[in-house]
């Protein structure tokens, strides 16, 4: 009985609260695994390239987790993103100026905290359902975006934006290995969410209301205003993510991002975020998003068509979320054993 | 005018009128969300009539909608049974499209080799198709009800993999060539209407009929409207869910079969938009997307709508952009009007009758609740 006690509370320790250490040995052992299969797997290169191609995913994921900890589910922020990023570019462009790169992010920002502010309103003051109402306005935000502000593809970005396409944090010539030197605001962005989120009244209001909302509500958090901040926030941050796939593909597309919604959900809820709210830790969206990109990459290198990429992210959905409901079912299934057998 | 003292024969009056006030409202409810959807109706086709009554009252322009609804209305019912439940179904056009690629891949293999055979055997084509949206119907329900996902998780997860596949099985590519009777049955038509609409309205009843008047109905809606209840009442939640994904399946495939027949052709892609579209008419036609409410007239009405605007739309050349735009502004338009209503009456005791007696019996507190009980299942 103790051992098995013991035995379970290392194991949950190990685990993590939101499955974070699980997450942690799934990726070592497909590092391992990966390592042996395919010898120039284990390289520099591989490290700094999957890095980069996480970048996008990762600040998308830090703003679907945060609206997901407050118990909504958004799919419009791929369309807010491109919609702030194309917008931006295709002003400067149009106006033949360059704002500079504190230029570029500070408007790209408040275009997507405006978007953003539009999704907080009509979800925070009607009390809608936060996926529907996110798949109307990405309809709407797509639309606007291809009729009145540009369908076309831009090549040339603003001279500031396409110097730091090219700018890198280190680079191994001899190996031809590039870190990017966008990792470092990604970062920054990172630690500052999980700072938000652990030590301000915000970020804990924000757990408050994804646990229940009524309950936040009479422990005095103002429920409204903190849902309209959160999607101005989100808003805000999925712009930057706009703008740094921009940065980094060195053109602005507006078709692109819109339709890797899927993927980016997929991997804050796999990184242990709970739809229902209340739960979900920026460790474990970040755990997520490199597991799906590991996956991405490893199946790649073992010739594995791409086409088979969108029904593997699916089935690692499934298995993570699968688990995690039947762990959460027996651990309801305890609790009432315990409350009959005490009463 | 009766006094405390009468309380008792005041209750009953007080019961009755109350109960008949209910009926009444309970059906304005239902005959306002439908009255609501014929005046839409009515008036999208009024207004794109009058801005260019050449090409949109022009009799092909009149049967294209009626062809083109069938596929999204078979989807919007479907998702409307899964809303019902407090659920939702984003699988339901990768469903459809793994239908349809079944049946072209099985045709034209067939008749590579063997032409009048594969004509021969069409309806085994379709049936085997519709089996394969069953059979996804059939995973949703595993991974909702039994293993215990929350719908728009399993569902999301299997419209990846679903679409997945299909991508896989097709390499991306469109895929040619459908069973003759299906072209057949595609271009035919009784007394102007077509075949397809006609399909489409005998599906709805048929739904209509299973949500309204069957036990299984009855359950999905107590299991939608909540689910706590619904268990200590004693439905088997695990059943209503399974049969509802089943269904939903079903219709999918039935959707997938209607691609093929409008249009011989099958891709892993087609139909993406339908999604947010889907819901738009679910959603439009009345349904509650937190369960427990729906009508299958709203949402066949709805389709109409949907389907008269968007061809409106092509009549007086605006872009299917600027149709996602109408979308999503219709679907939050609708769901913050009915926002505002409902809560405006909670705030009123609607029925004068009903205030006065009620503030004379000195129940009218109760009285208020119970119409907030009223409205809110």
């Amino acid at each position: 009985m103790t051992s098995s006690t013991r035995a379970r509370s290392l194991g949950s320790r190990l685990a993590g609260a939101n499955n974070e250490g699980m997450l942690a040995i799934i990726i070592l052992v497909l590092v391992v695994v990966m390592s042996i299969v395919s010898p120039s797997f284990f390289t520099v290169h591989t490290l700094f390239s999957i890095v980069r191609s996480a970048l996008v995913p990762t600040v998308l994921a830090i703003a679907v987790l945060l609206v997901i900890i407050s118990g909504g589910i958004d799919v419009s922020f791929a369309a807010i993103a491109i919609f702030a990023a194309y917008t931006t570019v295709h002003l400067a462009q149009a106006g033949q100026f360059d704002p500079g790169i504190i230029g570029v992010l500070v408007f790209a920002c408040l275009v997507g905290a405006a978007l953003g502010a539009v999704n907080g309103a009509v979800i925070a003051r009607f009390r809608l359902p936060t996926l529907i109402v996110t798949l109307a306005t990405q309809g709407i935000f797509r639309g606007i975006l291809l009729v009145y502000v540009g369908s076309r593809y831009i090549a040339e970005l603003p001279a500031s934006m396409a110097s730091l396409s090219t700018a890198n944090l280190i680079a191994l010539e001899g190996s031809r290995s590039y870190l990017h030197l966008l990792v470092v605001p990604v970062a920054v962005l990172v630690l500052l969410t999980a700072w938000v989120l652990r030590r301000t009244m915000f970020g804990r209001g924000i757990y408050a209301i994804g646990g229940d909302t009524e309950a936040a509500r009479r422990a005095g958090f103002p429920v409204v205003r903190f849902q309209i901040m959160l999607y101005v926030l989100v808003g805000a941050i999925a712009a930057v993510g706009g703008l740094i796939h921009v940065i980094l593909n060195r053109n602005a597309n507006p078709q692109d991002i819109m339709g890797t919604e899927l993927d980016v959900i997929a991997a804050v809820v796999l990184g242990g975020a709970s739809v229902f709210g209340g739960r979900g830790s920026v460790l474990g969206t970040v755990l997520g998003v490199v597991l799906v990109q590991l996956i991405n990459n490893s199946l790649l290198l073992m010739g594995v068509p791409t086409a088979w990429q969108r029904a593997a992210v699916g089935l690692l959905l499934v298995v993570g979320v699968g688990i995690q409901a039947i762990s959460a079912r027996r651990a309801s299934r305890r609790t009432f054993v315990i409350d009959t057998a005490e009463v | 005018m009766p006094t405390r003292s009468q309380g008792s024969s005041l209750g009953v009056l007080n019961s009755r009128v109350d109960n008949i006030v209910r009926t009444w409202i309970a059906n304005l409810h239902v005959d306002r969300g439908i009255g609501r959807m014929v005046l839409l109706l009515v008036i999208a086709f009024g207004v794109f009539a009058a801005l260019n009554p050449r090409v949109f009252l022009n009799p092909l322009n009149l049967q294209n909608i009626m062809v083109s609804a069938p596929e999204v209305g078979l989807l919007a019912i479907a998702m409307t049974l899964a809303m019902l439940t407090g659920g939702i179904d984003l699988s339901l056009v990768s469903i459809a499209n793994l239908t349809a690629i079944t049946i072209s891949t099985m045709y034209a293999g067939l008749a590579a080799s063997d032409p009048a055979l594969a004509e021969s055997l069409g309806g085994m084509i379709v049936v085997v198709g519709v089996a394969v949206g069953v059979g996804a119907g059939l995973i949703n329900a595993v991974l909702i009800s039994t293993v215990g996902i929350a719908p728009i998780l399993a569902t999301l997860a299997t419209m990846q993999i679903f679409n997945g596949l299909a991508i896989v099985w097709t390499g991306g590519r469109t895929l040619y060539g459908a069973p003759e009777i299906l072209g057949g049955v595609g271009q035919s038509t009784v007394a102007g209407i077509p075949v397809l609409f006609l399909i489409f309205v005998v599906v709805a009843i048929a739904i209509g009929v299973l949500i309204g008047r069957t036990p299984f109905g009855r359950k999905t809606q107590l299991q939608g409207s909540n689910p706590a209840a619904a268990r200590y009442s004693g439905i088997r939640s695990a059943s209503v869910l399974y049969g509802t994904y089943v269904t939903t399946g079903l219709l999918g495939g039935l959707a997938g079969v209607l691609f093929v027949t409008r249009n011989p052709t099958a891709s892993a892609d087609y139909g993406t938009s339908y999604v947010l579209l889907v819901i738009v008419i679910a959603v439009l036609g009345g349904t509650n997307p937190m369960g427990g409410f729906a009508t299958v007239t709203g949402v066949v009405l709805a389709t109409l709508v949907l389907q008269v605007v968007q061809s409106g739309f092509n009549a007086i050349r605006l872009s299917s952009y600027e149709y996602s735009i109408a979308q999503g502004v219709i679907l939050i338009g609708v769901m913050v009007f009915d926002q505002v209503r409902f809560r405006r009456r909670g705030r009123y005791v609607p029925s004068t009758q009903t205030r006065n007696i009620a503030s004379l019996s000195g129940v009218g507190n109760d009285t208020k609740k119970r119409f907030d009980e009223v409205k809110s299942t």
